[in-house]
């Protein structure tokens, strides 16, 4: 009995490790955040990709920085094809040499993009939107129009924000002081005085819903996407275009990445996500801006928070940080921000 | 009477988790609520069809069917030497074979990264593999080695002397009568691969992850209760592995619970 | 496992530099949290498992043994993740209005640590007393003792190794705690090993992060040797 399960089991083990060997079938990786983000760039670019050209499709989820670190350590033998990140930390993708140059020859639909989502030669914006206030009136009972109001104490232990990112809010609290993000420790104090009124910090967009949902921070220092999405879901939410200064704007880029196989299959997926079409059906779905500056808005989402339709809005409707400066002084803002806001 | 009591809230205390799980997983609408205003099947539907739950569970299969038959040989090997032989330093021994159960979980995991990263494995189950052998070991070398010492040395020497060669004595003797050993070795080892979490973390792809892993993705990304559907079949197939592991191995005698005389 | 950290930096020599970066305030108070919350869950766990180890080791219902031992089990083989997502259910809001925070709050980490610790103190505290020989306990009896005198003289003293080893078993498990404070902490409550992962993978400072490793690691068999050698035992 032992002897016969011993040796079935060994049977197996061969049969198991064999097929380990080889990996099956090759579709194009994309690594992504988890959740609504690769389940609507999933429905929207990619079923649709695959349906024209053939080529299968996965996704590689996590979160922003631990995608990069796992790029870091695999960068002799890529595990991904293409990444979606932020346009900022796509800088650190690049000083490490991630990222292949893109042949904008192969990206004709590059040519519609406006001038702020070409963020390098390697790495181009799929979508805005913009770090903003976002509130539930039923639950908060102040009218909230400005950056300023979140320091109103009666907002006490009602403000939710992301503690793995603080780059809007400590940028923010500079340009309320008179500086910006290079010289953002105008804004310490200030945002020091901001931590009675703080309830709760999210790692992930999970939890930031959660806390609006049960209404533990029913005010948030919130990307203007899940802010709409919440709305979708039939919260009743307010998503504010702050009249002192503007929301910060995010710009989620994709690149190829260095030593891939598949860099003429990355580029067609790429120039695919920027075509007309997939964008406006992008910004239904995500709410957001497109980058694509032929896409049409429909009239009900023009002049929301983060949905930019012509290069001077662009310009003028949000403020837009410094790439470089941004990923290189974020592990500073969030030393700074542990130690100062997060910490009791 | 107040001693009973406290037994019974404890017994709440460690049960309420599960009791909550199976109550959420019937929870008709994304956002939970308490009571619940209907029952609905949705959640278990999407647990069962999500594929990335559904690779993962093949993965898990594997993972775990491998890292028992590897880790079963060498930790009964160990054992056998550990009780039988005068191995020098048998402390040391003893302490090397026990410290993945020390060791942080985070540090393998980031170590095993690296490793497997400049190795080119890491989209290969292998690495997985060989590290649930390592995490299983301790547990399997534990278990036998109570059945080791408790076989009488004496059966195999009778078997020797009667003509039988070392491979036969080994074969026909000292194995069968390790059985119960195995058995919990097995048990234990089943349990805890296909459970491991924090180090499978660190050294998973999409194409590899086990369960465990999915599951934890899953509960950083979704609100809805499809997690709870998931967990609540976790349950009942521990529970269905424990009542049959009771009923075979008599789980009390194994854990040194004896009746009171 | 750690030597192949340190062996992949592409550092030049060997340095303190690592160490003293994260001999900082910050992270000392890392340090300290665990310490606190490894300390308060092996206690609570004690506590709330002895009376089920007892009552397991002494029933005299083989059934009501089998029952009380598979209902232990049962969360100790469902796995660190099921069973802190059941947990993330119960001490959230959405399930039950609790008139005090508790998620993300050391106090419902500490919660979730103690559920997760108990059933292995069960197991190794009923082991202990099931091998009290009743005799004993008769014999006190027999003199007149009350069953509480009984108990807190003789049965209390001699389970001491039992909850001597139990207490070591889980303080060194929960001090390498990862997935109860990442999920329950959600940020906000962190232990040594949410802080090695964070510095590796959030702040890219794997030199940082395998110091603080080296230094928990360190941590840990120190605290275990000394507090095996004040209870008149090494760690098992």
């Amino acid at each position: 009995m032992v002897r016969r399960s011993l040796t079935v089991s060994f049977t197996l083990a061969l049969l198991l490790v064999a097929p380990l060997v080889s990996l099956a079938a090759d579709p194009l990786v994309v690594s992504i955040w988890g959740g609504n983000w690769k389940d609507t760039v999933e429905r929207i670019v990619a079923k649709p990709f695959t349906a024209k050209t053939g080529i299968p499709v996965e996704f590689e989820v996590g979160g922003t920085l631990d995608r990069l670190a796992k790029a870091r350590v695999s960068k002799a033998a890529p595990l991904v094809d293409i990444t979606l990140t932020t346009s900022h930390v796509g800088r650190l993708y690049i000083s490490d040499g991630l990222f292949e140059k893109l042949d904008m020859a192969k990206l004709p639909n590059a040519k519609d993009l406006a001038r702020e989502a070409l963020r390098s030669d390697s790495h181009v914006g799929v979508w805005a939107y913009v770090y903003t206030i976002a509130y539930r009136p039923d639950v908060v009972k102040a009218d909230i129009t400005k950056w300023a109001d979140l320091w109103d104490p009666k907002l006490k232990d009602k403000i939710g924000m992301p503690d793995f990112d603080p780059s809007h809010i400590i940028t923010i609290s500079a340009l309320l002081e008179g500086g910006d993000e290079v010289n953002w420790q105008k804004g310490q104090e200030r945002l020091k005085r901001l931590k009675p009124n703080i309830a709760a910090f999210f790692s992930t967009d999970a939890r930031s819903q959660d806390l609006m949902k049960t209404g533990e921070a029913p005010i948030q220092v919130m990307l203007s996407i899940n802010a709409f999405h919440l709305i979708d879901q039939g919260l009743n939410v307010k998503v504010i275009t702050p009249t002192d200064k503007p929301g910060i704007v995010g710009i989620d880029t994709m690149a190829i990445m260095a030593g891939t196989k598949k860099s003429a299959a990355a580029h067609e997926f790429i120039n695919f996500a920027l075509s007309r079409e997939i964008q406006e059906q992008l910004v239904a779905a995500f709410k957001a801006g497109p980058t694509n500056l032929k896409a049409a808005v429909p009239a009900n989402l023009r002049g929301q928070a983060g949905v930019f339709t012509s290069p001077a809005e662009w310009k003028d409707r949000g403020y837009i940080m410094n790439d470089d400066v941004r990923a290189k002084t974020l592990p500073a803002w969030k030393e700074w921000f542990n130690a100062n806001i997060v910490a009791k | 009477m107040i001693a009973r009591g406290a037994a019974l809230l404890l017994l709440a205390f460690l049960t309420l988790p599960t009791i909550v799980v199976i109550a959420a997983s019937f929870n008709p609408t994304a956002i939970l609520s308490f009571p619940p205003d209907g029952l609905s099947l949705r959640w278990y539907e999407n647990a069962l069809t999500y594929p990335q739950f559904r690779r993962a569970a093949v993965n898990t299969v594997i993972v775990t069917a491998a890292s028992v038959a590897v880790a079963l040989p060498i930790g009964t090997a160990a054992a056998l030497a550990l009780v039988r032989y005068p191995v020098p330093a048998p402390g040391a021994w003893n302490a090397l074979l026990l410290s993945p159960l020390v060791i942080p979980g985070v540090a393998a995991g980031l170590g095993l990264l690296i490793l497997a990263a400049r190795l080119g494995l890491l989209a290969n189950r292998s690495v997985l593999v060989v590290a649930h052998v390592v995490l299983v070991l301790p547990f399997v070398i534990r278990s036998v080695m109570v059945s080791v010492a408790n076989l009488d040395p004496m059966m195999e020497r009778a078997a020797a002397s009667l003509g039988a060669r070392p491979w036969r004595v080994f074969w026909r003797v000292t194995l069968p009568l390790l059985r119960p050993g195995l058995f919990a070795a097995v048990l234990f080892a089943v349990i805890v691969s296909a459970n491991e979490f924090v180090v499978s973390l660190f050294i998973s792809t999409r194409v590899t992850e086990i369960l465990p892993v999915a599951m934890f993705t899953y509960v950083v990304n979704y609100t809805d209760p499809t997690m709870a559907a998931l967990s609540t079949l976790f349950i009942a197939a521990t529970f269905v592995v424990v009542f049959v592991a009771d009923r075979l191995l008599r789980l009390a005698t194994m854990f040194q619970i004896e009746d009171p005389r | 496992m750690l030597e192949f950290i340190p062996g992949s930096l592409r550092m030049g020599g060997f340095t303190d530099r690592n160490f003293r970066s994260i001999l900082t305030p910050q992270y000392l108070r890392y340090i300290w949290d665990t310490i606190v919350l490894s300390a308060a869950t092996t206690v609570l766990t004690l506590v709330a498992s002895y009376p089920l180890a007892y009552a397991l080791a002494r029933t005299r219902s083989p059934a009501r043994r089998s029952l009380l031992l598979i209902l232990t089990l049962a969360p100790f083989f469902t796995g660190a993740i099921v069973r802190t997502y059941a947990w993330m259910l119960v001490l959230g809001n959405s399930f039950i209005r609790w008139p005090v925070k508790l998620l993300f709050e050391p106090a419902g980490v500490l919660i979730g640590l103690v559920h997760f610790s108990m059933p292995a103190m069960i197991l190794i505290l009923g082991a202990a007393i099931s091998h009290i020989n009743p005799a004993y306990e008769r014999a006190a009896a027999s003199l007149g003792a009350r069953p509480a005198r009984v108990f807190w003289r003789v049965t209390f003293p001699l389970s001491m190794p039992g909850m001597v080893s139990g207490s070591l078993v889980i303080f060194a498990w929960t001090f390498s705690a990862f997935a109860t404070p990442e999920l329950l902490g959600g940020g906000r409550v962190k232990m040594i090993a949410n802080v090695v992962k964070d510095l590796a993978l959030d702040s890219f400072n794997w030199p940082g992060s395998a110091a603080f490793a080296v230094v928990a690691l360190a941590l840990t068999l120190a605290l275990l040797a000394v507090v095996g050698r004040a209870l008149g035992r090494t760690p098992a």
